[in-house]
């Protein structure tokens, strides 16, 4: 029986993009419940399909009924399926948030959301190497679409400088999948792992340069040190719904790196074994420092979150880069949390700055928000959730992480990173949140407190404020549902860290042994 | 289950205060949830008091090792009571202390919110939701001190208390976890009983050190004692409830609780003994100068709970009962002191010793409660305060202290009592007596009764254990301090008099010397107000965080500075590197076995004008069409390679390609400047040009190596099944419509989303070509040549024909969908660049978007319909037929999808080309006057739904 | 001929990165191109250099061109198209908002 399901949340969003296309001259609303429908139609098959992953083994689907390696494969595991789910959830609020006015501000914006999705799910679930290079691409020219959608003078030269490194990064990509074909002859990832096992050894040198400059391209869509400084000024000035969204694309790249190095550049990869052990944690951790500096530096809430992504990509490889199950579990719990919540600040970011006329999102006193109470709360949630402080996820990700890299050479390292990022996280929120939400102008009374007569922006709805609190209140729920969770981590993990289940579920039982067994024997 | 229901009830129920807009309901739903909450704590009371440990557990995060788990320890017991017990006094008094402007409802929530979070503390039964606990309140006294949020001092005062206390908790966290690693589990019951192990352990100071971090912050202790002073910017009820009885005791809980497995080394002994030392003396001498009654108190309190640490710190078994009963005392009296300045404050206006005085006649209750409150503060006789100071004066002359720590602690400790003394005068002698004071911002009076009553409670409490404390205070201390002693606890019995000994002439000495201080006030104020402001650490603390924010400032603006240039040199010279690395370090060869071909003339002639094309390119990159001219030079080559090398296919679509990009960047430079300026220093020209040398040194080696090692595929398979498998003997068209007819998928689908996406960014905007070109030289008013016209117009649908052809033997020849599709959106191209727009759009007028949008689903609905036969997305088969004429004639699925494939180019190619094209605003305007376009509708209806 | 193919590749690569490493979008676009047409080149020499070998399936024929490259080529030639038009298209756009076409959108600094 094919599960034709898998291939869902890929071909929806095409069809439904391309319906889009077809009916521009539409009212927008007409666009909007198009778009919505399907986001929420994705969400429910990312949702069958966690749970069947979760249930049962690693699957996959042969486009056009070739067999492997020879046909373009997408794998489901517990890990893909999640990364579907976290997406289509993100997506879903994002689109509702966007549907409250921002597509109005361009053209497409409906079309480019829906080929967005596409992209990003291709890449989750692809199990061919070129085509996962399809589908950045996808996703990549989506995603210049988005930060540019709106226009503006910084929009516009922020993206500039997004599209133009990733252009770049584009063929260098092409030149890593170059050499592995050139010296594997295969594209399928599952097979690249096979016969990277089987490689000669005059051969490792060029298959290890192949797999590092690949690495170079994951990291700069990860956002590593020192390629992520396209970051904070391509997420601080784009939309805040996109914004929202992209705090997912960071993740693709880290999805990638775990992925890619452990199945073709796993532990059992012969000459091309364990790549990247000596190279990501530091990456990460350089990468955590300058991100911490950059939210404790920022004077605005919108480049505080961004580089908080930055934050929270630094901690995740910084876990992944001791390349231990236990750690990658953690990661697999940290990783929605932290996607989501940076995404629901993105939203709150953007909440306070309409409310604020003169100083935005900007850490200067300006007239009091229209609705504190709401905002504040709202803020207080992401806060709390981001610094990592109980009672919300953030904390119980930060301890699950801690805990499982203790044995690890560079645990003080992780240790003093994370928790001393968490300090200046939480001071440099603490202060954002006293400024916005309490600091006065220079001529109100210090103390009868500011006029608030004073015109301050729109006064939201609840349908606006419910993208933001809808994707925070997610937070308590991971925390509630934190043993559940955690289990489905540890089976995610034992899937990714050990590249045989792959391999089998789609080369057949017989091809995984080489790997197993690289002397031949047994 | 009851035992989670007493801080559940709170935390949970915390939120409903706020649903009231009645003071009194507001306080009265507090005080039912705190009281039921109470409830369920006394029937603990019978377990608790006959030496049993009520438990509670639930699975929660097992790979975590956190377990939803209460106990109700006597320890444990004491405190819910105090937390209970005081917080329904607060509760009361803060009715009335609380002015009606401010908002009552979320005062009790924050209040519920914070008093939920202590009792789990001091019930939870795992580090790990201890900890969840700690930093709840680290959370609701943030938001408690900030609470009038408008007052700058409030604002600063919650978020230092934030980031020490909460800061302070992180570390406290990563001392937990190495615990709970170290013994094996966070469960206390194990976690107490693992002494041995955790003292052997090469990890026990690491431990220690950090889980001290996090109690001293909490409880004030030197050196972040700074903050607690900066608290009492909150609401006086606050200020008694969280800053004095317990939320700063949670730090002196948490010694206490994990004394029996961290206690008795040596590292212990020395650490919190002087820790608590410097405390107790610096901040009771701090007090004396504090002119602010919360002040003073504050000072009191950090200086109070320097006490109880240096009792833990001494360890012995009748130091720790001590602590438990100064815990005890220390909570009672110097809440309903908080409580009776709140009153005075309240009444008065203001709270500064120097403008208040002689109020005893006005508010006669207060003064004699205040005498009771300081009474004890000060370690007089009969008041609760004076016994288990005594108790702690007595154990600083204990055998335990040998050698220098023998003589300074008893000496500190007394010194600080003097002070206690003095400053403890200081609040009653200065607020109550002399003159009644003038200028007071309010009228002195008596407050109302249900203001009164809390702290009166309080001291009453005070005075009867003062007196009977074996009955009234007996049962709870020794319950609490026998669940920390265990087996240890000592017999003592508690009374007022214990005879004549060295504790008693060290009170008295302490009773006698804080009058003369205090006398002598005016010298010490003197000789000591200068360099008081240096102590406090509020400065300090708030220059290290803007330092904090600037050195991130600073190193972001570095790092970050917003030059692409810089951003793509450190992206190539990364990949660089990270290529070069494993060539350096495993030193395999470069080359491998395969032999190099012979180079032929014609392909070296070939390989040598791309060559000199490509570095034209750069030479001439200043002068716009010079360069793209060169450009062009480089991209034919390559086309020409491809057919040289045996890829007829790569070089059909490379030279269509090829026209359609230069088509387009013509059309861009019409727009663009025509030169480009002299820019980059000499340096930087040769920096880039030494990392352009070295990409391309890197890239020809790496081409090299690959090109000289032998490898095998599974292009083998393709060529076996593509006829018999793909119906086409073009196995490079059948790959890209049927073996990975999925990345064609993508490929058409990017190309539409450029096509889109290009529509967009052009949408509106317009841009006047200007009249010259940079150097001065007018462009020729000639925009359509004739001659051009009257050869492409009859060119068309003779093209139109050739790439049909060349669609239909796509799948058997060189050919297809793509290069069909590029070579009709050429030559329609051609028309517009010959003819004009405003002649071509209505002759060609059809909407792209139509077209794309129609190739795409084509495309889609082709793979989908394998799905009817249950066959995977995009399963292709295939027929042949046999027409009249034409002969046999093959039907492919794979064609109606290379079909898709073609309108997706033709679409997306002909939106780019003609909405480019139309920039131009002249020609724009023209054409949206004269003629009816799809786009000029679709900006009437976007405008009509945003207005 | 290797040796040759080769050149040519670290030539135009070379001349890319210098190009793209240029102030002013339209050397930049330039050098994306360059750069394109090289890695399309190298993609294509993955399957190594044949002469004179078909590429379409025939009765009597045993060798042929690796198709595979030549397939992934044409799908990297077609993307590589898609992102310099768009390319092109946003540099004419930041021409017209920032009203320069230096890559940083002004000729000093950004500002904080």
């Amino acid at each position: 029986m094919i599960n034709h399901l898998i291939v869902g949340p890929l071909l929806l969003p095409l069809l439904v993009g391309t319906v889009i296309v077809l009916n521009t001259n539409q009212p927008i609303a007409r666009l909007r419940i198009l778009g919505l429908s399907s986001c929420l139609a994705v969400l429910v098959m990312a949702g069958i399909l966690l749970f069947q992953s979760a249930q049962g083994p690693i699957q996959s689907y042969v486009l056009g009924d070739w067999p492997t390696p020879f046909g373009i494969v997408m794998v489901l595991d517990r890990l893909s399926a999640m990364m579907l789910f976290i997406t289509a959830l993100l997506a879903l609020l994002c689109l509702a948030y966007a549907a409250r006015g921002t597509d109005r501000q361009g053209k497409n914006f409906h079309a480019l959301f829906q080929f967005q999705l596409l992209g990003i799910n291709g890449a989750f679930l692809t199990g061919d190497i070129f085509n996962l290079f399809v589908f950045f691409e996808i996703m990549l020219l989506s995603s210049y679409g988005l930060v540019l959608h709106g226009g503006g003078n910084r929009r516009t030269r922020a993206g500039m400088h997004y599209v133009m490194l990733n252009l770049v990064g584009s063929s260098i990509f092409l030149v890593g999948v170059g050499i592995l074909y050139s010296l594997l002859g295969t594209l399928n990832m599952a097979d690249l792992a096979v016969r990277m096992s089987q490689a000669p050894a005059e051969n490792a040198a060029l298959l290890q340069a192949a797999g590092l400059i690949l690495f170079a391209v994951f990291a700069l869509k990860a956002a590593l040190l020192p390629l992520c400084f396209w970051l904070p000024d391509a997420y601080g000035f784009t939309s805040a719904p996109v914004a929202a969204l992209f705090a997912v694309m960071t993740k693709v790249g880290v999805y990638v790196i775990l992925r890619v190095y452990c199945l073709i550049f796993s532990e059992f990869a012969g000459v091309g074994a364990n790549l990247l052990s000596a190279w990501l944690l530091p990456a990460a951790l350089i990468t955590l420092a300058a991100g911490t500096a950059g939210v404790a530096g920022s004077r605005d809430l919108r480049r505080i979150t961004a580089y908080l992504v930055i934050v929270s990509v630094g901690t995740l490889l910084a876990v992944i880069g001791t390349f231990q199950r236990e750690a990658i579990a953690a990661a697999i719990v940290y990783l929605p949390h932290t996607t989501l919540m940076t995404a629901g600040m993105f939203l709150v970011a953007d909440l306070i700055q309409r409310q604020r006329p003169d100083a935005g999102s900007g850490l200067t006193p300006d007239r009091p928000v229209g609705q504190p109470t709401l905002l504040g709360l709202l803020f207080l949630a992401a806060a709390v959730a981001i610094a990592g402080l109980p009672p919300l996820s953030g904390f119980f990700a930060k301890v699950m992480m801690l805990m499982t890299v203790k044995d690890n050479a560079g645990a003080p390292w992780i240790w003093g990173m994370v928790l001393g990022g968490g300090l200046l996280t939480l001071m440099a929120l603490g202060r954002a949140g006293s400024v916005i939400f309490w600091k006065l102008l220079p001529g109100d009374d210090p103390e009868t407190g500011p006029e608030n007569t004073r015109d301050s922006g729109p006064v939201y709805a609840l349908a606006d404020l419910f993208p933001a609190a809808a994707l925070l209140a997610i937070s308590p729920l991971l925390v509630l549902f934190g043993g559940m969770i955690t289990e489905f981590a540890f089976a995610a993990a034992d899937h990714v860290i050990n590249p045989v289940h792959y391999i089998e579920a789609v080369l057949g039982p017989d091809r995984s042994l080489p790997l197993l067994y690289p002397s031949g024997g047994e | 289950m009851t035992l989670a229901l007493i801080p559940l009830l709170p935390l949970l129920g915390a939120f409903i205060p706020c649903l009231f807009h009645n003071r009194n309901l507001n306080a009265a739903s507090a005080g039912v949830i705190a009281g039921f909450s109470l409830l369920l704590l006394l029937l603990q009371a019978p377990a608790v008091f006959t030496g049993e440990m009520p438990l509670y557990t639930r699975s929660w995060i097992p790979a975590m090792g956190l377990t939803f788990a209460f106990r109700a320890s006597g320890f444990g017991f004491l405190f819910a009571l105090l937390v209970l017990g005081i917080g329904l006094l607060i509760i009361l008094y803060a009715r009335y202390y609380i002015a009606k402007e401010d908002p009552m409802g979320r005062f009790y929530t924050y209040l519920l919110f914070f008093m939920g979070s202590m009792l789990g503390i001091v019930l939870s039964e795992n580090l790990l939701l201890l900890m969840v606990f700690w930093e709840l309140t680290s959370i609701s006294s943030f938001l408690l001190i900030g609470f009038w949020r408008h007052r700058a001092d409030a604002r600063q005062g919650a978020f230092m208390a934030l980031v020490i206390t909460g800061g302070g908790g992180f570390a406290m966290l990563a001392g937990f976890l190495l615990l709970g690693h170290i013994a094996g589990s966070f469960e206390l019951s194990t976690v107490l009983t693992a002494k041995e192990t955790v003292h052997a352990h090469p990890l026990y100071p690491v431990t220690l050190i950090l889980i001290l971090v996090g109690a001293f912050t909490k409880s004030a202790q030197f050196p972040f004692q700074f903050w607690l002073p900066h608290a009492m910017a909150a609401p006086t009820p606050v200020s008694a409830f969280l800053h004095s009885a317990t939320m700063v005791k949670a730090g002196v809980f948490l010694l206490a609780l994990l004394v029996p497995v961290l206690g008795g080394s040596a590292l212990w002994f020395y650490l919190v003994t002087l820790t608590g030392l410097i405390t107790l003396m610096f901040a009771a001498y701090m007090a004396m100068f504090k002119d602010d009654l919360k002040g003073l108190l504050a000072y009191s309190t950090v200086s109070h709970l320097g006490l109880i640490t240096l009792l833990l710190g001494l360890g012995t078994p009748l130091a720790v009962f001590a602590a438990v009963f100064h815990i005890f005392n220390h909570a009672a009296f110097k809440a309903g002191l908080f409580m009776l300045a709140g009153i005075i404050d309240h009444e008065t206006g203001t709270r500064d010793i120097q403008r208040l005085s002689g109020l005893k006649k006005a508010m006669p209750v207060t003064a004699v409660l205040t005498l009771i409150g300081c009474g004890a503060m000060a370690g007089v006789p009969l008041f609760n305060g004076f016994l288990s100071k005594e108790m702690f004066l007595a154990e600083t002359l204990g055998p335990g202290l040998t050698g220098a720590m023998g003589w300074i602690v008893p000496l500190g400790s007394t010194l600080a009592a003097v002070f206690a003394v003095a400053y403890s005068i200081r609040m009653l002698h200065g607020v109550f007596c002399g003159k009644p004071a003038e200028d007071l911002p309010g009228s002195p009076h008596e407050p109302p009764a249900g203001m009164t009553l809390s702290p009166a409670f309080l001291m009453a409490v005070c005075v009867l254990v003062g007196i009977f404390p074996a009955f009234f205070a007996g049962p709870l201390v020794n319950a609490g301090a026998g669940a920390i002693l265990g087996p240890d606890m000592p017999d003592y019995h508690m009374a007022v008099w214990h005879g004549f000994n060295m504790a008693l002439v060290l009170s008295i000495i302490a009773l006698a010397g804080g009058v003369i201080f205090y006398l002598q006030r005016q010298k010490l104020f003197d000789a000591h107000l200068w360099f008081l402001r240096y102590l406090d650490g509020k400065t300090l603390f708030e220059s290290l965080v803007s330092g904090l924010v600037q050195a991130g400032y600073r190193a972001i603006r570095f790092l970050e500075n917003g030059s692409l240039q810089r951003y793509l040199f450190v992206l190539i010279s990364v990949t660089l590197v990270l290529g070069a690395v494993p060539f350096a370090v495993s030193r395999t060869p470069l080359l491998g076995p395969v032999a190099a071909t012979p180079v032929d003339p014609v392909t070296l002639v070939m390989g040598l004008i791309l060559i000199i094309g490509a570095v034209a390119t750069v030479k001439t990159h200043r002068n716009r069409i010079l360069s793209i001219i060169m450009l062009s030079t480089v991209g034919l080559v390559v086309s020409l390679a491809f057919t040289r090398f045996s890829a007829p296919d790569l070089a059909l679509t490379q030279i269509s390609v090829e026209v359609v990009t230069i088509i387009l960047l013509m059309m861009a430079l019409h727009l663009l400047p025509t030169t480009t300026p002299k820019e980059s220093s000499k340096a930087r020209q040769r920096r880039d040009g030494l990392l352009a040398v070295l990409a391309g040194g890197g890239a020809a080696a790496l081409a090299m190596a690959i090109l000289t090692r032998p490898y095998d595929t599974i292009s083998d398979f393709f060529l076996a099944h593509s006829v018999p498998g793909g119906g086409g003997t073009n196995v490079v068209n059948v790959i890209l419509v049927d073996f990975r007819g999925f990345d064609t998928m993508g490929e058409i689908t990017v190309l539409a989303i450029a096509g889109l996406i290009i529509y967009a960014l052009l949408h509106g905007f317009e841009r006047k070509a200007p009249e010259t070109d940079d150097m001065g030289h007018p462009w020729t008013k000639d925009r359509f040549p004739m001659i051009l016209a009257y050869i492409t117009r009859p060119l068309l649908p003779l093209a139109l024909l050739f790439s049909a052809y060349i669609f239909l033997r796509g799948h058997n020849d060189p050919g297809g969908g793509f290069i069909a599709g590029l070579i009709t959106a050429t030559v329609l191209t051609l028309q517009y660049i010959a003819s004009g727009i405003v002649w071509t759009r209505p002759r060609l007028n059809f909407d792209n978007h139509i077209i794309m949008a129609l190739g795409l689903i084509l495309a889609l609905g082709t793979g989908l319909t394998s799905w009817a036969l249950n066959y995977p997305f995009l399963t292709s088969t295939y027929k042949y037929f046999k027409l009249p004429l034409i002969g046999k004639f093959e039907l492919a699925s794979a064609m109606v999808f290379d079909m898709g494939v073609f309108l997706v180019v033709v679409g997306s190619v002909m939106l780019m080309l003609v909405k480019l094209g139309s920039i131009n605003s002249e020609d724009a305007r023209t054409v949206s006057t004269s003629t009816h376009l799809d786009e000029t509708m679709e900006d009437e209806t976007i405008e009509k739904e945003t207005h | 001929m290797e040796w040759l193919v080769s050149a040519c590749f670290g030539v135009m690569i070379a001349c890319g990165v210098y190009l793209v490493l240029r102030a002013r979008t339209f050397p930049v676009i330039l050098g994306l191109t360059l750069m394109g047409y090289a890695v399309n080149l190298f993609l294509f020499l993955t399957g190594r250099l044949t002469t004179n070998l078909p590429d379409i399936i025939s009765g009597n024929q045993t060798r042929y061109a690796d198709p595979l490259p030549q397939a992934l080529v044409l799908t990297a030639i077609v993307i590589g198209f898609a992102m310099i038009a768009f390319v092109v298209v946003l540099s004419l756009r930041a021409l017209g908002e920032l009203d320069t076409d230096h890559v940083d959108g002004q000729q000093e600094k950004p500002p904080s």
